[in-house]
């Protein structure tokens, strides 16, 4: 039975992994409500990314997009990125710069497994959280 | 463009590309051409999603799509997707948005100022893409097996499991488990927990590198799973075993190996025994049900059968035969007959106990890891009567047929971490180089006869690594056994494959002829360096990718990701 236990074990490179991350982006995995991709299309190094996510509904949140700028690091996926946000939000992880607190639990538990897609979702779950859903908003497009 | 009603029908037939648009609630295609603007592409997408262009925001690669845009300046390509939001109308601004030109400009003030603060804690759940038990495993390594009350506890449970067949299918039909062992993840936290593993692994690249590769071991689970294919293999072994004995030479050429490798194997193997306390606790089931399943793989005459014997592998002959039964010392001292199981395993204690296994996944692996655990398996492995058994008294098995017919198969394999006993002696890992190296030469002088060979050689190890964790004088498995003296009755076994894709270069069923000469090292350095420059720093298994993609370097990456990701 141990034998399975014989798999390869390695670690994938940041560019490959974040070619993965980007080509899943593209193809619009998810469930539609937060989308990920280079700010620079041409960006070989992969390090800006723009991304949003649509509010979750019956939150303070809802109907809104949020955009938002994340930093992969050369040291990515081993460390988590930077994440900030350029739509204007009341969230309680999000310092009065926009920056996403690295206390933020998806940044704090960050593993190699983790990825931008699992990072955007655990921020707008955490949407829902309940001292952070009804947060009063900033006027709508308003930007840091 | 803006005209063109039907998003299906094209007005050129230059080149439209595909894309899906996607809400939360549907998604749907839409082909357009590329330098499209954006704005009319809303209007394509309004009357699909009975909306206006106004209420819609289009969303790629996490931008807003501006109005201005084209389709084609965002790299939007066939078959990507890109993300719908439709503005409810709201009652301030209701067509305001998106009629400038900047779609992030809106004068949208919705209801925001409410109420103020309130303190918050973020929830603490763990992660979602973190797979269940892998944080439960990384106490693992500090629990290792060695643990005083561990230790006990694993007794316990073994000897309870071990009469307890309906609980040891369960655990092995636990969700669970079957989810452990097929998670790289946490595979890898288990081999990396293990000092032993550790240590074989920094000291023998050669192994480390027959480990990273999941091709071969799934090959080798494959076979041992399949009786029929093989007895094929062995029948082959045979044939080619005679053939190489009537080429001028070959007999000469076959005595040397034997002495000049097998037999420094054999000597370094047991050198290393250290008589497992446990061996006992489960050696005594072996000595009525071992020799069950060996008639089906009765060779042709064997070969060696006239070589005169060095006293090693007299006494090694000693437990050859099959139907000697007699060969193991331990016979006496087991404790509960396969009858017994059934019985004991039925008390509501035990049943609790394999709750709590079920559900605490870092014990269960560290009762997989202790050598009783392993030895208990060797013997339902080896013994079909008693696994059979065991599946028919499973109604979860039984209802299962194909479950049913694996179990045996994979509790065969699960003798395999005892090569880990083999690999972790130097002298055993220099004499199966030396055996490569043999090999190798004989690859030259007379590559025809190769693949026959390779499974002549390959199973020498085993019955080394056999008794390295049952005691020098214990052979539990028969098949096995015999393998040390008489190569053409070999059991399906790990090692073959691995000799074979060594010296073949990861084919294991390549003739090796055709193969290049050389370590894999020497022939693709230069592709080595090209994916150590990627990133890919890990060079048991480029090379190891290399070898499977004979050098090519985008497939090797091709591999490495995916193997990765399975």
């Amino acid at each position: 039975m141990l034998t399975v236990t014989m798999l390869p074990f390695f670690t994938v490179p940041r560019n490959f992994v974040l070619l993965e991350e980007l080509e899943c982006g593209m193809k619009g995995s998810g469930d539609g409500t937060i989308s990920w991709g280079l700010k620079n299309e041409n960006d070989a190094t992969f390090t800006y990314w723009n991304c949003t996510i649509i509010g979750p509904p019956d939150t303070t949140f809802a109907n809104r997009i949020y955009t938002l700028e994340i930093y992969c690091g050369e040291s990515y996926p081993d460390k988590p990125p930077k994440v900030k946000f350029c739509t204007k939000i009341n969230h309680l992880f999000v310092n009065s710069a926009g920056k996403l607190d690295d206390k933020f639990h998806a940044l704090m538990c960050w593993s190699r497994n983790s990825s931008i897609k699992q990072l955007l979702k655990d921020i707008r779950t955490s949407m829902r959280d309940k001292k952070n859903c009804t947060l009063k908003q900033p006027p709508e497009n308003s930007t840091y | 463009m803006a005209d063109d009603k039907e998003p299906s029908q094209s007005e050129t037939t230059s080149s439209t590309i595909k894309v899906i648009v996607k809400t939360p609630k549907e998604k749907k295609e839409f082909e357009v051409e590329p330098d499209i603007t954006v704005v009319s592409f809303k209007e394509k997408i309004a009357e699909k999603f009975n909306s206006t262009a106004d209420q819609l925001v289009i969303i790629f690669a996490g931008k807003i799509l501006k109005d201005g845009d084209k389709v084609s300046q965002h790299q939007i390509k066939d078959g990507h997707t890109v993300h719908l939001v439709i503005k409810s109308t709201p009652k301030t601004a209701p067509a305001t948005q998106t009629a400038a030109t900047s779609s992030s400009t809106s004068t949208t003030t919705s209801s925001s100022q409410s109420s103020g603060s309130q303190g918050a804690q973020p929830s603490t759940r763990n992660p979602p893409n973190m797979p269940f038990g892998l944080g439960g495993l990384e106490g693992l390594a500090g629990m290792g097996m060695g643990g005083a009350n561990l230790g006990e506890m694993q007794q316990r449970m073994q000897q309870e499991l071990m009469s307890n067949p309906q609980a040891l299918q369960q655990m092995m039909e636990n969700p669970m488990v079957q989810s452990m062992m097929s998670n790289p993840d946490i595979i890898r936290q288990v081999m990396s927990s293990n000092p032993q593993m550790q240590q074989l692994m920094e000291r023998n690249p050669e192994i480390t590198h027959m480990l990273n590769n999941p091709e071969l071991m799934r090959q080798t689970m494959e076979l041992a799973r399949n009786p029929a294919m093989f007895q094929e293999m062995m029948r082959n072994q045979d044939r080619a075993m005679s053939n190489l004995e009537s080429i001028p030479g070959g007999y000469n050429a076959l005595r040397r190996l034997y002495t000049d490798v097998q037999e420094p194997m054999l000597n370094a193997a047991q050198e290393q025994f250290n008589p497992n306390p446990f061996a006992t606790l489960v050696g005594g089931q072996n000595a009525d049900g071992t020799n069950q399943n060996t008639e089906n793989t009765s060779p042709l005459p064997n070969p060696w059968g006239t070589n005169p014997a060095p006293t090693n592998r007299q006494q090694q002959r000693t437990t050859a035969n099959p139907s000697s039964t007699t060969t193991t010392t331990t016979t006496s001292t087991g404790t509960t007959g396969n009858q017994s199981h059934g019985a004991m395993f039925n008390t509501p204690a035990m049943q609790n106990l394999m709750q709590q296994i079920q559900q605490n996944p870092s014990m269960m692996q560290s009762m997989m890891n202790a050598p009783y655990m392993q030895n208990m398996m060797q013997t339902l492995g080896n013994n079909p009567e008693l696994a059979q058994q065991i599946l028919s008294q499973n109604p979860m098995f039984a209802n299962n047929p194909q479950m049913a017919e694996m179990l045996p198969a994979m509790l065969r394999q699960m003798q395999s971490p005892e090569m880990q006993a083999l690999y972790t002696n130097p002298r055993a890992m220099e004499a199966m180089m030396q055996m490569q190296q043999a090999m190798q030469t004989l690859q030259q002088e007379a590559p025809g006869i190769l693949p026959g060979m390779m499974g002549t050689m390959g199973p020498v190890p085993t019955p080394t690594a056999t008794t390295g964790t049952t005691g020098a004088s214990t052979t539990p498995t028969p098949s096995s056994t015999t393998g040390s003296t008489t190569p053409p009755t070999l059991p399906p076994n790990v090692l073959s494959q691995m000799m074979q894709a060594l010296a073949t270069g990861g084919t294991p069923t390549g003739t090796g002829a055709t193969q290049p000469q050389g370590p894999p090292e020497a022939r693709f350095q230069s592709q080595l360096e090209q994916l150590t420059s990627m990133g890919f720093i890990n060079r048991e298994a480029n090379i190891q990718a290399l070898v499977v993609t004979n050098g090519n370097v985008n497939a090797a990456i091709d591999w490495l990701l995916r193997t990765n990701q399975s």
